[in-house]
């Protein structure tokens, strides 16, 4: 144990006093952060570690948060992460937050939540709307270690997460919260509660409002706590109930203006899916690295023919959702009136994605998947359980078409084929961008960059049909995502226009193919944007696979894998599983 | 998908072996309680409302059918094409009418049982397939659905707690123990076939094969995820490990039912517990105070 923290403490100091390189200076900061992070945390596969997967495996089954861990974050000050540096945090950018968050998530789910991004998801609306006063006390807050949880409204089709809300009635000197909710995160914990309530009763796009709740502050007799809710997913995380009677709320409790409670779930929201999408996807990294593992297990030849595609296929996938949700949460910063329509694209792909290729490495992880205390092969059955929960199934999908289906019409009229592309900086790891600004995220409208891209990048690459190989691949395949685009345009623009009612079904289906044809162009814009650093990415091979998997799934044709494609993609795999290195567009190190 | 026959061996035996071993209804096991009991449909008429109630009860509904029950649609339909959406391609494509038909009346079958779930027109779902060959409703995700057929039966499985697979073989398929054991069971699984009489054996192994084939598929992988890689206590019903460990946590339901009177047809369910809503209708899916906003400031 004391080798292991000497080695590691070396480590972190070597870290400490790496240079920036080549990356803008909050980017190799928040590297940097991340890299100090994964060291503390050591290596996840070291049974001695009280950070290792075997200790948080246990804390899960016995449905415990881990507290060695949650201890350890909080000496790291990690509430801080979640508070914007102009309020004395270190929140600059969402994929440099994301990326701050990895070593968490990719060791366990339900502690990067539980512990922490919970605290974000329920402070989004403070950034986007409070009072100087309010932010200044939520970032004390933070920034002193306590928590803060979210009490939502209740959304079409909820789940037992999302079902029941609060209403509020206007009072003497403020409100009187009533209600009951009783599935929350950290509802008995937290030190904050942000709740989205019901101040009108009629329905419509200003019936809630969002409401600062101070738990100290709540007499017995107004809000009860109810039981623990034992979750099958996210064991270890403190879910509960609230009853709120009659609660008193001061006035100057209210975020924003009254009835704004919709418009700000939709403002956050889009930073709390982008996020989810970003650091779900490392997490799923660490299922990959125990199927290599357990397919090189007795070998000291290439892995068997038989597992290349299941393999190579899931790193494919892993590299297109790092794509994506990279680019929605650089795009936060860069593009924020529109970032919204690709953060419900890419968190109505990235968890179900994920979720399938789970599935498709039991195949190869076999009878080693029901290992499930053990460090190296435990996470498959860990993170099938709490996928769902991060993802929020068909709730938290439906509630993506949601904001996009009112949107195809005017996109298919206005947008496509006819709007400039994003800047290229969207795409290009290392370049600066502008510190994300909740206040100035849009929730509709401002067209559609990532479409633009896609037909920009189609159009670079039709001059490579000819030649052959990986890029004519590749070019085969954007212009077969550009085909689908126009048959898109074609078929939304005689939708009803937004107003009327959009309740058919085709709409559903129409926004699950749009939500693919763009998550294409985060592929396609990732690999055009390299700038050679890392020649892996650079290659068309990954990007050709990814693509070809999502054509697959859209339905739409797709050429046959070039020869060769495949094998590039599984020689990266193995190259990155043997030096410990995760399986997202960032290869960083593991701490082994 | 058929579990390879062993040929010779007549086929009344291993009936005749079933019937003995009582293994038909295996409801006894814990879980099987929460799947809905197999409703027989007989074409686009069926009692949909039958699927709409196993939805409320259990959150998952079983219909089963024979392809027979489909032709007058597959044959007349005006509204064939536009039914088969994607799918009409390979329709058009499959020579064999025997094969076509059965390909037409299971697709029907899948969206007529989906749609009764959805409350919508059948023609509006596009059936869609993900890697690997798994079929989804494009854009619906409020349902999971899995499709099986084997002979003249076809079976759907619709579930809206989580995946859902099934699988079904005549009961009197041809299955050598001697010849396939080593390939489908597990060490755990074969101590306790080998309990049983050297009668019974192969009625009880080719249980488990559906088993297994609806567990493979509730997972979207069939074949690839090795049949003896995992097992099923034969007495209990739980999803083990190869040495005979428990392999889940309660999230899976499994049951083995006879339909038709010859054919058994095994179902796996899995609850990813969200405690999902139970109103699974297209109609109601979009949130309207997020459209509402959206379109507010479209205007």
């Amino acid at each position: 144990m004391r080798e292991l923290t000497a080695a590691a403490m070396t480590t972190i100091a070597e870290i400490t006093q790496r240079p920036a390189g080549g990356k803008g200076g909050q980017e190799a900061d928040a590297l940097a952060r991340a890299a100090r992070l994964e060291a503390l945390l050591g290596d996840p596969y070291d049974p001695a570690n009280p950070h290792g997967l075997r200790a948080l495996f246990a804390a899960d089954a016995r449905r415990e948060p881990p507290a060695v861990t949650e201890a350890l974050l909080t000496e790291e000050g990690l509430g801080a992460e979640f508070v914007p540096v102009a309020h004395g945090g270190r929140l600059t950018r969402a994929d440099l937050l994301a990326r701050v968050l990895r070593p968490v998530f990719r060791r366990d789910v339900a502690l990067g939540f539980g512990y922490g991004i919970i605290s974000l998801f329920a402070t989004g609306a403070v950034w986007a709307a409070g009072s100087a006063r309010q932010r200044q006390d939520v970032a004390d807050l933070l920034l002193t270690g306590r928590r803060a949880t979210i009490l939502h409204h209740e959304l079409a089709h909820a789940n037992a997460i999302l079902r029941d809300e609060f209403t509020a009635r206007t009072a003497p000197g403020g409100y009187r919260l009533s209600g009951r909710k009783d599935v929350i995160i950290n509802a008995r914990r937290a030190d904050l509660q942000v709740a989205y309530v019901r101040t009108d009763a009629a329905r419509g796009p200003r019936s809630h409002s969002v409401l600062l709740l101070d738990p100290a502050g709540q007499r017995p007799e107004h809000a009860h706590h109810l039981p623990r809710v034992r979750t099958p997913g996210m064991r270890g995380a403190l879910f509960s109930g609230l009853e709120f009677t009659d609660c008193p709320v001061p006035g100057d409790a209210l975020v924003g203006a009254a009835g704004e409670g919709v418009s700000l779930a939709l403002r956050t929201f889009q930073v709390n899916r982008s996020l989810i999408c970003g650091v779900v996807t490392a997490s799923a990294g660490t299922v990959l690295h125990s199927a290599v593992r357990a397919a090189s297990e007795g070998r000291s030849g290439p892995l068997a023919k038989r597992w290349h595609k299941p393999l190579a296929g899931v790193f494919a996938d892993l590299l297109a959702c790092d794509a994506m949700a990279t680019v929605v949460l650089r795009a936060l910063s860069l593009l924020p009136a529109g970032a919204h329509l690709f953060a419900a694209a890419v968190k109505y792909v990235v968890p179900e994605l994920l979720r399938e290729d789970l599935e498709e490495l039991a195949t190869v992880l076999g009878a080693r998947g029901y290992d499930h205390e053990s460090p190296e092969y435990g996470a498959l059955d860990k993170l099938a359980r709490d996928l769902p929960v991060a993802g929020l199934g068909h709730a938290g999908s439906a509630s993506c078409q949601a904001v996009l289906v009112p949107q195809l019409r005017g996109l298919a009229e206005r947008s496509w084929f006819a709007e400039d592309e994003p800047p290229p900086e969207l795409f290009r790891s290392g370049a600066e961008l502008p510190d994300l600004d909740y206040r100035v995220l849009g929730i509709a409208g401002g067209g559609d960059f990532m479409a633009a891209s896609l037909v920009g990048c189609a159009t670079r690459l039709a001059a490579s049909r000819g030649v052959g190989g990986h890029i004519a691949a590749l070019a085969a395949l954007a212009e077969a995502f550009v085909t689908e685009l126009r048959a898109l345009q074609e078929r939304c623009r005689s939708l009803p226009t937004p107003g009327t009612a959009l309740t058919d079904p085709a709409v559903a289906v129409l926004s699950d193919r749009y939500s693919r044809v763009v998550g294409a162009a985060a592929i396609l814009g990732i690999w055009e944007g390299q700038d050679g650093g890392a020649p892996f990415l650079a290659d068309p091979a990954w990007a050709v696979l990814a693509l070809s998997r999502l054509g697959e799934r859209l339905g739409i044709p797709v050429p046959d894998l070039p020869e060769g494609c495949q094998e590039q993609v599984v020689d990266e795999l193995v190259r990155r599983y043997r030096d410990g290195r995760s399986c997202d567009l960032d290869a960083v190190a593991y701490a082994l | 998908m058929t579990p390879p026959a062993h040929r010779g061996r007549p086929a009344q035996d291993v009936t005749d072996t079933f019937e003995k071993a009582g293994t038909l209804t295996t409801n006894r096991f814990p879980g099987a309680e929460r799947i809905g009991a197999p409703v027989h449909v007989s074409g686009p008429d069926a009692p949909w409302h039958r699927v709409r109630e196993s939805m409320d009860r259990y959150g998952n509904a079983v219909v089963h059918t024979t392809w027979g029950e489909w032709l007058t649609t597959a044959v007349a339909d005006p509204a064939l094409r536009p039914l088969l959406g994607r799918d009409w391609q390979r329709y058009r494509r499959t020579g064999d009418p025997t094969l076509r038909y059965r390909f037409v009346a299971s697709r029907l079958a899948t969206k007529f049982t989906a749609a009764a779930a959805l409350r919508v027109d059948p023609v509006e779902i596009d059936l869609a397939y993900k890697i690997g060959g798994r079929p989804y409703l494009r854009g619906l995700d409020q349902i999971d659905v899995s499709l099986t057929h084997t002979d003249d039966l076809i079976a759907v499985g619709i579930s809206r707690e989580g995946r859902i697979g099934v699988d079904a073989e005549p009961v009197d398929r041809r299955m050598s123990y001697d010849l396939l054991q080593s390939h489908v069971l597990t060490p755990a699984e074969r101590i306790e076939l080998e309990a049983l009489g050297e009668a019974e054996r192969p009625a009880e192994m080719l249980r488990l094969w559906t088993l297994k084939e609806a567990y493979t598929k509730a997972l979207g992988q069939g074949l690839r995820l090795g049949f003896t890689e995992f097992g099923f206590g034969v007495g209990s019903g739980e999803l083990l490990a190869p040495d005979g460990r428990p392999a889940a946590h309660g999230e899976w339901a499994f049951v083995t039912r006879r339909v038709l009177g010859r054919y058994l047809l095994s179902v796996a369910s899995h609850d990813a517990g969200l405690g999902s809503a139970r109103d699974t209708a297209a109609a109601t899916m979009l949130d309207e105070g997020f459209m509402g906003a959206v379109t507010e400031l479209l205007d």
